[in-house]
């Protein structure tokens, strides 16, 4: 009887090593993040998938778009109804910040025309995780809960994941104070005397712009310069900074020092930070 | 004699300035909810009102009863917060709608949504910072709180606010709700309302029609 028990205990003992060392074969070999992602949610429960390191920090800081999207696929695939339930068509409507010359392609969902549009990628690196910093399904407020977040973390609020004030404000804030540009009036009332165009000073001034890892510095200049050559730099411009104002307060840009910063605080910038969010700063490639 | 306009060019100065010009409607007066933080006890009444109201399937909540608990043993703390849509005075769902299916009474400042001109795109969503347009994935477009608007035009109290068994959520004018003058059950007589509570995202950004009656560990300070 024990003989029958040994020669069982062998023969499994064998399987499970062949099995392991051709899963292992598995892994080493061409599985993408996102594969190894569905691998892994396969093989759990919602509730756990819910609870992954992935989604806390500080795993998240460094999720990749395919990890998110493994789960999250709807962000990506899902698009807008053709026709409203009312019959109004998709490809017949514009909204008012749609109608500028530099808007492109069709109607389409705000994740994708933030990650997948041709212009997004051109001129943005938008990741996931710019915006969702993770926090416990469970909590309805920071610091909430045994696994919270600290109290003082901004990155989510009462209903929200996100909180736009740290995210969507950063390029679609108002204008700062149009005295600081000592403009005689707010935008829409100076710019007929600037032929509406921003890079009228902006070519000379402020030229160290866009210098953090989620925006493509070089590509949003490119097209600033096209399109000042062909008149039409505001419609570039205020796109993002000023088209979409819907929030009515400015983003406090931090004052990153450039070549030349003269010395000492200027009183209008007192309260504005001296230094980008760190996960923002722009690391050059390692070689 | 008249000079002959260029359409072309006025239809081009028409658009370049739609594009680039926004301006929220300025209502005569302007409603808003008041909520009492401490007194509620949240039973979610007031979600399920509202739900059955609008024959929401699950998934999309209007209303949120938000439980907020924190501190250190001995000094624990438990209050709700609540909240739909804050018919903001610069509301920033509005501006965002490429169908025009959102917005702002000028007599009431009731920020409305006609979802049946909803294309589901989504923006309207993610601009509202107090997490008010939700997502109806069955139908796949945005549905949102508009203050019973039926109710109001018919001189009742939205469906939520009739549902609170404790009185601790109502409507009104939100100027007399900031300054304490009007009359209402969801304020107490030594209460003191505020425009923010803790955790709630800046009211800056869209100056929502809201009054809370705070909880101490929930004030802003």
């Amino acid at each position: 009887m024990s003989k029958r028990y040994a020669t069982f205990a062998v023969v499994t003992a064998t399987l499970i090593s062949l099995t392991t060392l051709l899963a292992g074969c598995g892994e080493s070999g061409t599985a993408t993040p996102a594969q190894q992602a569905r691998e892994d949610l396969e093989n759990k429960s919602e509730l756990s998938a819910s609870y992954d390191p992935l989604h806390f920090k500080p795993a998240i800081a460094s999720a990749s778009n395919e990890q998110c999207l493994a789960c999250h696929r709807e962000v990506i695939e899902d698009r807008v109804r053709p026709v409203s339930p009312a019959g109004v068509k998709a490809e017949d409507t514009r909204a008012w910040y749609q109608l500028t010359s530099t808007y492109e392609g069709e109607q389409d969902t705000f994740h994708r025309r933030h990650l997948e549009t041709p212009m997004a990628k051109a001129l943005m690196n938008l990741q996931c995780n710019t915006c969702h910093e993770g926090h416990d399904p469970r909590e309805e407020a920071p610091g909430s809960s045994a696994t919270a977040t600290s109290q003082d973390d901004r990155g989510f609020t009462l209903r929200k994941q996100v909180n736009p004030e740290t995210t969507c404000l950063k390029c679609h804030g108002q204008f700062p104070g149009w005295e600081l540009m000592r403009l005689p009036g707010t935008w829409d009332e100076a710019k007929p005397f600037f032929k509406n165009d921003c890079m009228a000073c902006h070519v000379s001034t402020r030229t160290h712009r866009h210098q953090v890892n989620y925006l493509n510095a070089d590509a949003i200049e490119a097209a600033a310069m096209k399109a000042m050559e062909s008149g039409n730099s505001a419609d570039v411009c205020m796109g993002c900074h000023g088209g979409r104002a819907w929030y009515r307060i400015p983003y406090p840009y931090a004052r990153n020092p450039w070549p030349e910063m003269p010395e000492g605080m200027p009183e209008w910038a007192k309260d504005r930070p001296t230094h980008s969010d760190p996960r923002f700063i722009k690391t050059e490639p390692k070689s | 004699m008249t000079n002959k306009l260029d359409m072309k060019k006025v239809k081009v100065a028409l658009e370049r300035k739609v594009a680039q010009s926004y301006e929220p409607v300025k209502p005569a007066m302007q409603f808003g909810f008041v909520h009492h933080n401490v007194d509620c006890i949240g039973c979610r009444a007031c979600e399920i009102a509202c739900k059955d109201k609008n024959g929401l399937p699950p998934g999309p909540r209007f209303r949120r009863v938000m439980y907020i608990e924190g501190g250190t043993y001995p000094e624990v703390f438990a209050y709700k917060v609540n909240m739909s849509c804050n018919h903001c005075a610069e509301p920033a769902c509005l501006p965002t709608c490429p169908t025009g299916a959102i917005w702002k009474r000028a007599k009431d400042g009731i920020v409305d949504i006609d979802s049946t001109l909803c294309i589901g795109c989504r923006r309207c969503e993610a601009a509202c910072p107090y997490g008010a347009p939700q997502w109806n994935p069955k139908e796949q477009i945005i549905q949102k709180c508009n203050l019973c608007v039926d109710e109001i035009d018919a001189g009742r109290k939205p469906y939520c606010v009739m549902a609170c068994m404790m009185r601790v959520l109502d409507i009104g004018p939100i100027d007399k709700l900031w300054e304490g003058k009007h009359k209402t059950t969801a304020v107490g007589p030594h209460d003191e309302t505020v425009r923010q509570v803790k955790n709630m995202a800046n009211p800056e950004l869209t100056k929502p029609s809201i009054a809370f009656v705070p909880h101490s560990k929930g004030k802003v300070k």
